[in-house]
């Protein structure tokens, strides 16, 4: 019976791993030490917004500037989830990336300090917090978009989200989310219902707002797991969804489809994303300087070149991506009460989820 | 107290592991998700109901829940047939190119996700080259026939006999030869020798991997995403939106709970039905079971024709996972095929990446360590569960069970929030940030699957073997190491496989307690998964998939590969 050499097979794999881990770590220098995340000088940045290339060359960008940094890359929520779940022993020193509302979430939570960096005088101090915990980094439309294909026309096109299940030729063409744990999907939602604000209404909307949800949801085709917005609608499958300005740019040639975003009057959700000081950090003095650098004109530039971001930074604009501050700035921004959906957008994604979301 | 309790009760070996283990589940177990429970269900120190009246009102949540209960139930039929077929022409029947066969049906034990799930849109997809051919043949067919509960139920039948591949695999090879040859000389046919002989003592394997399929429709997640649509949605997608949003997580500890009462419900009954039965051979001296030959001519045929059918059917999929790999994101969605869409482009991103490996290494030694704790755990506690059973021991059992109750979010968050401060339960130490947590929370969740087939690899032992070493003068620890060891150390090894596998790409419970130094793999992947990157990156998930077939392969190679016969 050969089975019997599992056990000395897995110990052997186990300390082969060890002994090549011992070699092959990142970190081999810093010991694996309990509570203070990394090695003394390294500084562990929690972040949605580092996947797909942008991580490795912030470190690099990091690195040449003197800053030895380490990422824990995960979903917007999960992050939220982790950053308060540790609230009492951080293991992040800073994070950045997560948009205004979980931001927000963060601070109520009592997660963030205090920091006004360096660069706080370049940014509109609107897009932030009034209460100096967080600060605006980049800001970006979530659009509707559509494929040029279906509408040569671009007149019988969608021209904002409530003609998708008002008007009865767009039955059907649109992807809907398929869960709401997503931060485009979220905000797409409180887009929506922001416009029906209703303060005796159910969880602050009124009935006519969870009416049109339930529409939107109820003709709408939903997202399929697995398969991107752009490769549905290459494939004739849908004709409109929901999609960020970089996100747009990138699948565009990717899939090789020419896109259009809507540009409705009331404007679109323009979420910003922020960053923030974590509370507890025990490299508090570290940390300050990495935002002061992160945020500050010339890597925001340098990020916008690379990232088609829109930076929130003044200072930063001139020398940004030019095509991407001119597309952003042809949106008109909505209109949102966003501490109104802070307040709500938990209700809302539980009641939409249980009610709405299979139409 | 019987004989063999007292005897155990002698070692302080046994009273030192006794106490580990409740240790153990107080620590991890149980105070950490009733401190997280009761943030939960009493946020303001007065029990809520909000919980059960929300799912109660809403059509959605009860349409995905008997969904998820019609697909466990499905499946414990569909998968127990295709299961114990593929293990009988495997390893029971005569059947020419077993071994090849073998080879097909254990693809489901390197792969799975979405991308297992994309595998079979490849084939029987809108379009699929089956669907391509069918269109052909049926005009009018629809281009979307493999989709809803039907498409749901295939694919995870097909994708699911991995247990039985490995469990029923090895508890077949323990029937005596003496036994199935008696039956025959008494004149029972080779169906009749199948039905009376072989499986009743198949009986604690079938009932433990039926749990466990039973769990696994209940929990499924990846396929009805895919392929269910509208009409087929499950529950689990809407647990995970509410563990992510504190003040739903009451929504989903409760539907997590009625999954989890419903597999423990199933676990007593078949417990029941399987108590006092003998499931072992009664021969003195037990010969090694030889291939037996289908006589009839027909079903011989019929049997060849739909085991190589399956074997076409399981192989396919993955193998057009591993060439889409070459392809760009374009080409998986629309499932063409074309000399130009093939690149090494993400093979490269994957591979020369400065820290590529590094996650993978980590992954590693994460689910080494885990499988070698869990199986020493449990193969002791397995044992001294099945001897002794009284209320105690029962609650104990049950208690081990918790993973399997709570969605795996919350047992991450339960864990993180305890032992961020220091906790006199475990010295005084503070575990969150350290890299002993994600160890801690995947040895807790390996637990139960180990438990439950470990202990039906014990009740396929007889008493008599023991007895006749205490006879002899062996001692208790002699016995086990030389008599049931050996006997159990096939489930053994195939569990710990399983386990092994299973948790190289775990992202769920990683992504809330991995030490930023010590990432697994699993969040590697997702990361490249989740769209929050600007371009679409569907090809790299094809990659990594195609990485941790390789791994899993090679550990499959480690624990099967090398054994002499082809037993």
């Amino acid at each position: 019976m050969k089975a019997r050499s599992l056990l000395p097979t897995m110990a052997a794999l186990a300390t082969a791993a060890l002994i090549v881990s011992g070699c092959g770590s990142p970190a081999a220098s810093s010991a694996a030490g309990a509570g203070d995340g990394g090695g003394s000088d390294n500084l562990v940045i929690y972040s949605n917004s580092v996947s797909d290339g942008r991580g490795d060359w912030l470190k690099a960008e990091a690195k040449k500037a003197g800053f030895t940094i380490q990422y824990v890359d995960l979903g917007g929520g999960d992050i939220k989830n982790r950053l308060v779940a540790e609230k009492n022993n951080p293991v992040a020193d800073v994070t950045f990336g997560l948009n205004n509302v979980y931001f927000n979430q963060l601070k109520a939570a009592g997660v963030l300090d205090q920091y006004a960096p360096s660069w706080a005088s370049k940014v509109d101090p609107k897009l932030g917090d009034p209460d100096q915990e967080f600060y605006p980094i980049v800001r970006e439309p979530i659009m509707l978009v559509w494929n040029k294909a279906a509408y040569p026309d671009a007149a019988k096109a969608p021209a904002d989200w409530p003609d998708l299940w008002t008007k009865p030729q767009f039955k059907g063409t649109y992807e809907t989310p398929s869960d709401l744990g997503g931060a485009t999907a979220q905000v797409v939602l409180a887009g929506i219902l922001a416009r029906y604000r209703d303060d005796n209404g159910e969880d602050g909307v009124s009935k006519a707002g969870w009416d049109a949800i339930k529409a939107f949801f109820a003709d709408g085709s939903p997202a399929v797991k697995g398969t991107d917005l752009y490769a549905r609608m290459k494939d004739g499958k849908v004709d409109s969804g929901e999609m960020w300005l970089a996100g747009k740019q990138t699948r565009e040639k990717q899939y090789q489809i020419q896109t259009e975003a809507a540009h409705p009057s009331v404007g679109v959700p323009m979420t910003v994303q922020q960053v923030a000081l974590v509370k507890g950090t025990k490299k508090a003095a570290t940390a300050k300087k990495f935002i002061d650098w992160f945020g500050g004109a010339q890597l925001q530039a340098a990020w916008s070149k690379q990232f088609f971001t829109v930076p929130t930074n003044t200072d930063a604009l001139p020398t940004s991506e030019q095509a991407a501050v001119t597309a952003t700035d042809s949106f008109k921004s909505q209109d949102i009460d966003w501490s109104f959906v802070t307040q709500h957008l938990d209700q809302w994604v539980e009641k939409t989820t249980l009610d709405y979301l299979n139409g | 107290m019987s004989p063999w309790l007292r005897t155990m009760l002698r070692s302080p070996l046994v009273i030192l592991l006794a106490l580990v283990l409740i240790w153990f589940i107080v620590a991890f177990l149980l105070y950490p998700n009733v401190v997280n429970l009761q943030q939960i269900f009493f946020p303001h120190g007065s029990f809520t109901v909000r919980a059960f009246t929300k799912l109660w009102e809403s059509q959605r949540a009860l349409d995905s829940l008997r969904n998820s209960f019609v697909l466990a139930a499905v499946l414990a039929v569909t998968v127990n047939a295709v299961g114990i077929f593929v293990v009988l022409v495997t390893r029971y029947f005569a059947v020419r190119g077993a071994r090849l066969l073998w080879l097909g049906y254990a693809t489901t034990l390197i792969y799975g996700g979405v991308v297992a799930v994309a595998g079979y849109r490849f084939v029987y997809g809108d379009h699929g080259y089956a669907t391509r051919l069918l269109v052909k043949l049926i005009p009018g067919l629809d281009p979307e026939w493999f989709s809803g509960m039907l498409a749901v139920v295939v694919v995870m039948t097909l994708t699911t006999t991995g247990y039985h591949l490995l469990f029923l695999s090895s508890a077949i090879a323990r029937i005596d030869q003496q036994t199935v040859e008696a039956a025959r000389q008494l004149g029972a046919s080779t169906w009749r020798v199948l039905w009376r002989v072989v499986l009743p003592m198949l009986k604690p394997t079938l009932f433990a991997v039926t749990v466990l399929t039973f769990l696994g429709g209940l929990t499924a997640f990846a396929a009805p995403q895919v392929l269910g649509g509208r009409q087929f949605e499950t529950i689990t997608p809407m647990i995970l939106t509410f563990a992510g949003i504190p003040s739903s997580r009451d929504l989903a500890v409760t539907l997590a709970l009625i999954l989890g009462a419903a597999t423990l419900l199933l676990l007593a009954i078949l417990n029941r039905m399987q108590a006092g039965g003998t499931y072992f051979s009664v021969a003195k001296v037990s010969a090694t079971l030889q291939r037996q030959r289908i006589e009839n001519p027909v079903a011989n045929v019929v049997v060849h024709v739909v085991a190589y059918g399956l074997f076409v059917v399981y192989l396919i999929p993955p193998a057009l996972i591993v060439v889409f790999s070459f392809t760009d994101s374009a080409a998986i969605s629309t499932g063409r095929l074309s000399w130009d869409s093939f690149t090494l482009a993400n093979y490269e991103r994957v591979l020369t990446h400065a820290t590529a490996s590094w996650p993978i290494v980590v992954s590693i030694v994460y689910a080494g360590v885990t499988a070698i704790v869990v199986i020493a755990m449990m193969l002791f506690v397995a044992r001294f569960l099945q001897k002794v059973v009284n209320a105690f021991t029962i609650t104990l059992e049950y208690l081990l069970h918790i993973p399997w109750m709570l969605p795996t979010t919350l047992l991450a968050i339960g864990l993180i929030v305890t032992y961020s401060q220091r906790q006199p339960l475990v010295g005084g130490v503070v575990l969150t940030g350290t890299v002993a947590l994600l160890a801690i929370a995947y040895i807790s969740a390996k637990i139960p699957l180990t438990l439950r087939i470990l202990k039906a690899a014990y009740a396929g032992i007889p008493d008599s073997l023991e007895e006749a070493a205490a006879v002899l003068g062996a001692s208790v620890p002699r016995t086990y190491v030389k008599v049931l060891l050996p006997l159990v150390l096939p489930a053994a090894a195939a569990v710990s496989a399983l386990n092994f596998n299973s948790l190289l790409d775990d992202y769920d419970t990683a992504a809330f307690l991995a030490h930023p130094l010590y990432q697994p793999l699993g969040i590697t992947i997702e990361s490249a998964a989740v769209g929050s990157g600007n371009s679409d990156s569907t090809a790299l998930i094809f990659v990594y998939t195609v990485v941790l077939m390789v791994i899993s392969t090679l550990t499959m190679w480690f624990v099967y590969g090398r054994r002499s016969t082809n037993r």
